[in-house]
């Protein structure tokens, strides 16, 4: 069960101190490595819990203390409230902080939280059920005049053939091409593009069978696609008393397979008064929610500039940590402030009151275990090399290194590579640099589209919207021209090693565990390669 | 080339044939050979205040473009100006092109084990190229070229057999939508796979009949098992 290593209780400070003695962090990955760097920089313990996929991840030699939960399936392990809210009691926890993904927006385990007496490090199981539940959110957003997608606001009863004919009417009105999404969902999963009538059937179904794997409830609805749109969010803090504060806005345009791909804010191209205007919409439909805690409001932006309404996340967002760098505020931190009841903190307020001027620009790419020539297939595997960028302006989220396993079982996000500048110009050659020191090898990562990315002028154009990686991105090319100098550097490497290899080729394999040439350091190639770097290289 | 008269070409002993490994599937990027210059470079003598490559380019040698200060390296036959540094175990850089517009590629080179049956005589490398992971394969070109030979043979006896369609994916099966004996036409979703929460609908690769189905609902499988036997 549970060990513990003993650490100095911190002294108390003139805020009160550290909102919990020892948070659980019901999570994994990256994200629970962030968490738990939070709770420590404000001295609190921190209680991992782990499947065996897991045992020796980095969020469990991080933690003060973990806790297994069970086999590698989520349902076996992550998603257990039972299990979860039992460790958190056993380790004498007082809050539990659900990172994203996994339980993060299911009411049911704030509520067992609530219940078993601890704190949830969130909104409240009952904003997470108003606002959680998309359909539920845009019949609140539309109630304060907030405007939504087209769409349906009520859940397809896909288990009733007999419906189907009404579904089809109500999809005529709401007009093609559209989208089947998961009414409990986010990140993608549940959601299917439909084009024509003929496809929904289908679609309802895949969609529904989808959402009730990822999320436990197989609920969908209807909603008219915006094309081309731009996807704006804008980050939300709430405190007991009412008080609920925009953050600042955030793109997340570039997506593939609706996942967000790259994000940045502030979004480009917005007037402060826009910035503002957006800000107050997402105000307004997460105060009508009693927001407590942080939260995500989703819009989508048509070229003309109108915002639509798309859906509320009660959670941390995965890319919180943009927002983090143009306003200053570790917004972990203030979830966990918030959290123990305590008011808007003074930095929350002030970062609230720049909103509309948020200081410089930063950029969040998302390096994913996806294979981009391959419409970003899932690549699980081992990692055998990893070097993550540093300097000026660069912060890398993981719990990655080398010689750790991708699972199979769980999200394909592996890292977030974010920098900061003083403008977007900046920040795109920051995130240029920072993506060419960038060495990952043992599992095709989505490292090669985000280099793609940062030299792209339209990118640095800003001429972003959720089609642009189908229209921009062509992965088979980009491989077929890797792959070309692949062939060349091995063939160069084997001729280059020394003469003798080079006729052994045919007569004796090659040692597999040893490269023929790393050790020969005069070969033909390596010296005339050798010289030919160092005319280029100043020493 | 006429297929009944194979043009029987003399391979120099230290050529070498670098294809695509099994693993990156239906990329359709031929092997290449390469070679070192047909004639030597003639080994400049030493002058004083040049490196090697100074020493090459005062020598009027075979194979060189014009004006050319790189190296030359036979690629499928034709010269290319290539240059290739091993910076240590696993980074290379590969300089292409000539003088100032050369391209100048970082690489990372990992060995790889050998794949099982019969790979004597055959090197495996995982090499990493602006953030692609390529998977090759290496080996003599005079070996390669023979077991050409040998393959064109039986694929001259061979007929269209039945179709083994294999995972791609790891994950977990969610659904299979064929049985035995069912018609299928190409495009037709066969199974439903799971792998790190996003469902992959596996498609038939061609018209056929499903001759076997090898897995079930919540089977989990690896890359390159066995999924089911189209004919």
């Amino acid at each position: 069960m549970a060990t513990s290593r003993s650490r100095s209780a911190p002294s108390l400070r003139k805020d009160g101190g550290p909102p919990f003695r020892r948070v659980l962090v019901a999570n994994r990955g990256e994200i629970a490595v962030r968490i738990i760097r939070a709770c420590h920089e404000a001295g609190m313990e921190v209680v991992a819990v782990y499947s065996d996929a897991d045992a020796a991840a980095r969020h469990v030699r991080l933690a003060d203390a973990a806790v297994r939960i069970g086999p590698p399936p989520p349902t076996e392990s992550y998603l257990r409230i039972d299990a979860i809210v039992e460790a958190a009691i056993a380790s004498g926890a007082d809050a539990i902080h659900p990172g994203y993904g996994f339980l993060a927006e299911r009411a049911a385990f704030a509520r067992a939280v609530e219940a078993a007496g601890l704190a949830f490090v969130g909104p409240s199981s009952t904003v997470i059920e108003a606002l959680g539940d998309k359909l539920h959110a845009r019949r609140l957003a539309r109630d304060v005049g907030v405007p939504v997608v087209p769409g349906t606001l009520d859940p397809a009863a896909v288990d009733r053939p007999d419906r189907l004919v009404s579904i089809l009417a109500e999809a005529d009105r709401i007009g093609f091409p559209m989208l089947v999404k998961a009414a409990a969902g986010g990140g993608g999963r549940g959601m299917r593009r439909v084009a024509t009538a003929s496809e929904l059937p289908a679609a309802l179904a895949g969609g529904s069978r989808e959402a009730l794997s990822a999320f436990g409830d197989g609920s969908v609805y209807l909603e008219r696609e915006i094309v081309p749109a731009r996807h704006i969010e804008v980050q939300l803090l709430g405190d007991a008393t009412g008080r609920v504060v925009a953050i600042g806005e955030r793109d997340c345009s570039l997506q593939r397979r609706h996942q967000k791909l790259v994000e940045e804010a502030p979004a480009p191209g917005l007037t402060a008064d826009e910035r503002r205007h957006l800000h107050d919409l997402a105000v307004r439909v997460a105060a009508a929610a009693g927001l407590q805690n942080a939260a995500t409001a989703e819009f989508l932006r048509s070229p003309d500039g109108t915002c639509s309404f798309l859906e509320v996340n009660t959670r941390l967002q995965v890319e919180h940590g943009i927002t983090e760098l143009v306003s200053g505020l570790d917004l972990v931190r203030e979830q966990l402030s918030l959290a123990a009841g305590r008011p808007l903190s003074a930095e929350a307020l002030a970062a609230a009151s720049r909103a509309a001027d948020p200081a410089g620009h930063a950029i969040e790419v998302r390096i994913t275990a996806e294979d981009p020539a391959r419409d970003f297939t899932p690549t699980p595997g081992r990692v055998r090399h990893w070097v993550m960028p540093a300097g000026p302006g660069v912060r890398v989220d993981t719990a990655l290194e080398a010689g750790d396993r991708v699972p199979p079982e769980y999200d394909n996000l592996i890292a977030k590579i974010m920098v900061h500048a003083g403008s977007r110009a900046a920040a795109i050659d920051r995130l240029r640099r920072a993506l060419d020191e960038t060495e990952i090898a043992g599992v095709q990562t989505s490292l090669p589209f985000h280099r793609f990315v940062a030299r792209d002028a339209s990118f640095a154009d800003a001429t972003l919207s959720t089609g642009w990686v189908g229209e921009r991105w062509d992965g088979p090319a980009a491989i077929r021209r890797a792959a070309r100098l692949g062939l060349l550097a091995a063939g160069l490497d084997a001729l280059d090693a020394d003469q003798a290899t080079a006729r052994a080729v045919g007569a004796s394999p090659l040692p597999a565990t040893s490269v023929p040439g790393a050790a020969s350091a005069d070969g033909r190639w390596a010296r005339s390669g050798r010289a030919a770097a160092g005319d280029r290289w100043p020493r | 080339m006429s297929p009944d008269r194979p043009v029987v070409r003399i391979v120099d002993p230290r050529a070498v044939r670098v294809a695509l490994g099994p693993a990156m599937g239906e990329l359709d990027v031929a092997p290449i050979v390469l070679s070192p210059p047909a004639v030597p470079l003639v080994a400049a003598p030493p002058v004083a205040g040049t490196g090697v490559l100074g020493g090459v380019a005062e020598t009027p040698a075979l194979m060189m473009p014009p004006g050319d200060t790189a190296d030359v390296v036979l690629v499928d036959d034709g010269p290319a100006t290539l240059r290739f540094w091993r910076v240590d175990e696993r980074h290379a850089v590969l300089i292409e092109g000539p003088g100032d517009g050369a391209a100048r590629h970082p690489v990372i080179m990992l060995p790889l084990e050998p794949t099982a049956g019969p790979a004597i005589g055959l090197a495996r490398r995982e090499v990493v190229v602006d953030g692609w992971r390529i998977e090759v394969e290496i080996e003599s070109e005079r070996r390669a070229s023979l077991r050409d030979r040998a393959r064109r043979g039986r694929e001259a006896t061979a007929h269209d057999g039945p179709t083994e369609v294999r995972a791609i994916i790891p994950g977990r099966v969610v659904a299979v939508s064929i049985v035995p004996g069912d018609s299928v036409v190409a495009g037709q979703q066969l199974l439903v796979v799971e792998a790190m929460k996003m469902q992959n609908e596996l498609r038939a690769p061609r018209d056929g009949v499903i001759a076997s189905v090898a897995v079930g609902p919540g089977r989990t499988i690896e890359v390159g098992d066995l999924l089911l036997v189209l004919e």
